[in-house]
């Protein structure tokens, strides 16, 4: 033994060796910050070196489903794998056997085709601020999330009868028309969101710590967000101008007039004011439509002389539902494929369908935003600390059903 | 003397009073009781809830928490196979007691010479310093040392906890709390100490009994001691150690039932030995009271800013640990380096 602390401590005593301490922790599926996903991390001391997603936790195999249904019966099932974005599951999926039919909706179903997705996104994005303050331990946030909400759940309840698996929007048109009483519900729900959001803006988005959590957070450049596939809000919040509703628009979006919010910065924090101002552009959309809907039909005439004349009387003149006859569920339509692409609320949606001409769709693909998600979360936690692992997480948006299907 | 009195001087001697009733074991357990359910019931109000309510509803839930530690009394402790079975039930058994330790060295009231039930403990309990009785379980002339030293030693037993559930993120939970105590504690010593400058005694008992209460005589040791006290026990927004969607539950995330009340509860008595504390230095303790009445504002004041401490939750995320870190390094200890420097100039005009 010695006497002299210089020899036994490194750097003659005075410095500080930092020992790496590295190690895997598995977080999930039973983790609060980890949702239906095992993420396998391997930390050096609280720097992420690596993760490992395990998902498929919540597969439920709704392709292959799909290829023992028929068309109609597939509504319910596609709008399952994310039943907080079903409005966009469900418009995806009609549009694409829209084109293999060769029918078109005519003007007034396309509006209420575009007013039902709005509503549907600004749910959808008011949920996912929700489950990213509460990663941020910002409980309020997340009940505001969850509660705000529910004025605009509430209108797509009064609309189609559901509230979240909502079966809206069917080949030809969409199910039910728009009343007085809902117009009136959605002004209330405008007024009363527009005021929520100068108290999320207080609350939420200029709170120290939130904007602490997230600003220089997860930084997605430019060029990483195209390489690794980003899509919808993230995409926007790296400074790509592109959304599928200007890009090719379907339902009434190029009679609209809305903006894209874009954000250079590529962090958190700007994908969170991306999903904050869209939500803005969404109320904006939705006071248009409910101005200029048109007048009309909200069903294809193709379709609407199928249905025999007393129920037509009863149903569509009387309540302004759609009732279809049982043989209209196994309609089989010609041969051939379509492809369809829609923005949903975390992104670019794409469906692919084949049909042999029999009831059931030959194929259904579906690439869904959150699955492209995958790969840009295993790249973006990479070297950042473990405690932004939920913050990262969170600022994405993923929904792991809707990843997983 | 009769039995009854007898009774009454046992009962009512400040070291068993402070420690056992008011505001030691049994008080505690009330306050921590109702300290959740306010925490609960002020976060529902901002958040657009009810908050706890079917448990007597005509009280607005007021026996929820009461329900919730019944059935947390009956409910299955788990116990982890790899784990030594004792030294899992010692841990938060070890953190709770740690915890309410601190009471023991915090005055709480004057004890005047005649007038008041107390009064026959005035020369047991007569502190020189100040030249009356004082209502702790402890006098001494240190006291303000004794207190800060019992607090210090809470982290060990969260350590503790976090090492015998062999848990990697107990474990985690545990690293970030030995991390943090080393910049809290720097805070809450360095703003106690300025105090004592300022008024040139370590006697908790002397800076109550000065003219002008501690947030006025230094505004800066009182948002130090604040800011750190929120550190020390884990109140949002550092909420670090126990980080919900991180960590689980940190330290504590292997216990379950009765053991896991005590692990939680551990922090919300380290929070209320705190807030009695900063009463006492900062807010005046029980002037102008004195006597019963007096114990009863200082704990008041304390509850005040206990809940002021759990409010925090409604208002404010989480902060990450290197940005905790960052913050009360860069940015608080000079702040404390300035407080000593104005207990040291303003304490010359305070004798």
């Amino acid at each position: 033994m010695t006497s002299r602390p210089e020899e036994l401590l490194p750097e003659g005593g005075m410095g500080v060796e930092v020992v790496p301490v590295s190690g895997e922790l598995n977080v999930g599926p039973q983790h609060p910050g980890a949702g239906h996903m095992r993420i396998l991390v391997k930390l050096n001391g609280d720097i992420i070196e690596d993760v490992d997603l395990d998902v498929g936790y919540v597969h439920r195999s709704v392709e292959k489903l799909c290829e023992n249904r028929n068309y109609i019966h597939l509504i319910p099932l596609v709008e399952r794998p994310a039943i907080l974005d079903s409005i966009h599951m469900n418009l995806g999926y009609i549009l694409a056997v829209e084109k293999i039919l060769g029918v078109q909706a005519p003007e007034r179903a396309q509006y209420l085709r575009s007013f039902s997705a709005e509503v549907n996104r600004i749910a959808s994005h008011l949920y996912g601020l929700g489950i990213l303050t509460v990663f941020l331990g910002h409980s309020t946030g997340f009940m505001w999330g969850f509660g705000d909400r529910e004025v605009w759940v509430e209108i797509l309840q009064a609309l189609t009868g559901a509230r979240v698996t909502n079966s809206y929007i069917i080949p030809g048109g969409v199910r039910r028309d728009l009343g007085g009483a809902i117009i009136e519900m959605t002004n209330k729900a405008l007024d009363y969101t527009e005021r929520k959001l100068k108290d999320w803006k207080s609350m939420v988005l200029n709170n120290p710590v939130i904007r602490a959590r997230l600003e220089n957070v997860g930084v997605m450049s430019r060029e990483n967000a195209v390489r690794w596939g980003a899509v919808g809000p993230n995409l926007r919040g790296s400074g790509v101008y592109y959304d599928v509703r200007k890009m090719e628009p379907y339902a009434a979006y190029d009679k609209l007039d809305f903006e894209i919010p874009v954000y250079k910065e590529g962090d958190g924090f700007a994908r969170t004011l991306v999903r904050f101002e869209e939500i803005e552009q969404s109320m904006k959309m939705i006071r248009q439509i409910l101005k200029e809907i048109p007048e009309g039909p909200i069903l294809t005439d193709r379709f609407l002389n199928q249905i025999p004349p007393t129920r037509r009387k009863k149903w569509l003149e009387e309540q302004r539902r759609v009732v279809f006859p049982g043989y209209y569920a196994s309609f089989r339509p010609p041969k051939g494929e379509a492809t369809s692409m829609v923005e949903a609320g975390r992104g670019e949606l794409l469906y692919y369908v084949i049909s042999d001409g029999s009831a059931h769709p030959y194929r259904v693909r579906m690439i869904t935003p959150s699955y492209r998600l995958i790969y840009v979360f295993k790249e973006l936690v990479k070297g950042s600390r473990y405690a932004d692992l939920v913050s990262i997480y969170g600022s994405l948006d993923y929904f792991p059903p809707e990843a997983d299907r | 003397m009769d039995v009854l009195a007898l009774l009454e001087f046992y009962i009512l001697y400040p070291s068993f009073f402070v420690m056992i009733i008011f505001p030691g074991l049994i008080f505690a357990l009330i306050v921590l009781l109702y300290t959740i359910w306010f925490e609960r019931k002020i976060a529902a109000k901002v958040q657009m809830r009810f908050g706890p309510l079917y448990a007597s509803k005509r009280s607005g839930g007021f026996l929820q928490l009461v329900a919730d530690a019944m059935k947390f009394v009956f409910s299955e402790i788990i116990v982890p196979e790899q784990v030594n079975s004792t030294l899992f039930a010692l841990g938060p058994v070890l953190y709770l007691l740690v915890s309410l330790l601190p009471l023991a060295a915090i005055p709480l009231s004057t004890i005047p010479p005649t007038g008041s039930v107390l009064s026959m403990y005035f020369h047991e309990f007569y502190d020189p310093n100040v030249g009356t009785g004082i209502m702790a379980a402890v006098v001494s002339n240190y006291s303000l040392l004794i207190v800060l030293a019992l607090e210090a030693v809470t982290p060990v037993f969260v350590l503790f906890t976090a090492w015998v559930t062999n848990n990697r993120f107990a474990l985690l939970g545990a690293v970030r709390e030995g991390l943090l105590s080393v910049s809290y504690d720097v805070l809450l010593i360095m703003a106690s100490l300025s105090l004592a400058i300022e008024f040139h005694t370590l006697d908790v008992a002397k800076i109550v009994e000065a003219p002008i209460p501690g947030f006025v005589a230094n505004p800066f040791a009182a948002f130090l001691f604040l800011v750190g006290m929120l550190i020390g026990t884990g109140r949002f927004p550092f909420d670090i150690v126990e980080a919900e969607s991180e960590l689980v539950a940190g330290p504590y995330t292997e216990y379950s039932g009765l053991l896991f009340v005590l692990s939680m509860g551990g922090s919300y008595i380290g929070t209320f030995a705190y807030s009695i504390l900063f009463a006492d230095l900062f807010l005046g303790g029980w002037q102008p009271f004195t006597g019963y009445y007096g114990m009863i504002f200082t704990v008041f004041k304390a509850i005040l800013v206990l809940m002021f401490a759990v409010f925090m939750r409604s208002v404010y995320g989480r902060y990450r640990i290197d940005q905790a870190l960052r913050g009360s390094w860069k940015y608080l200890f000079p702040l404390a380096l300035l407080s000593i420097v104005i207990g040291g100039v303003v304490g010359i005009w305070i004798r």
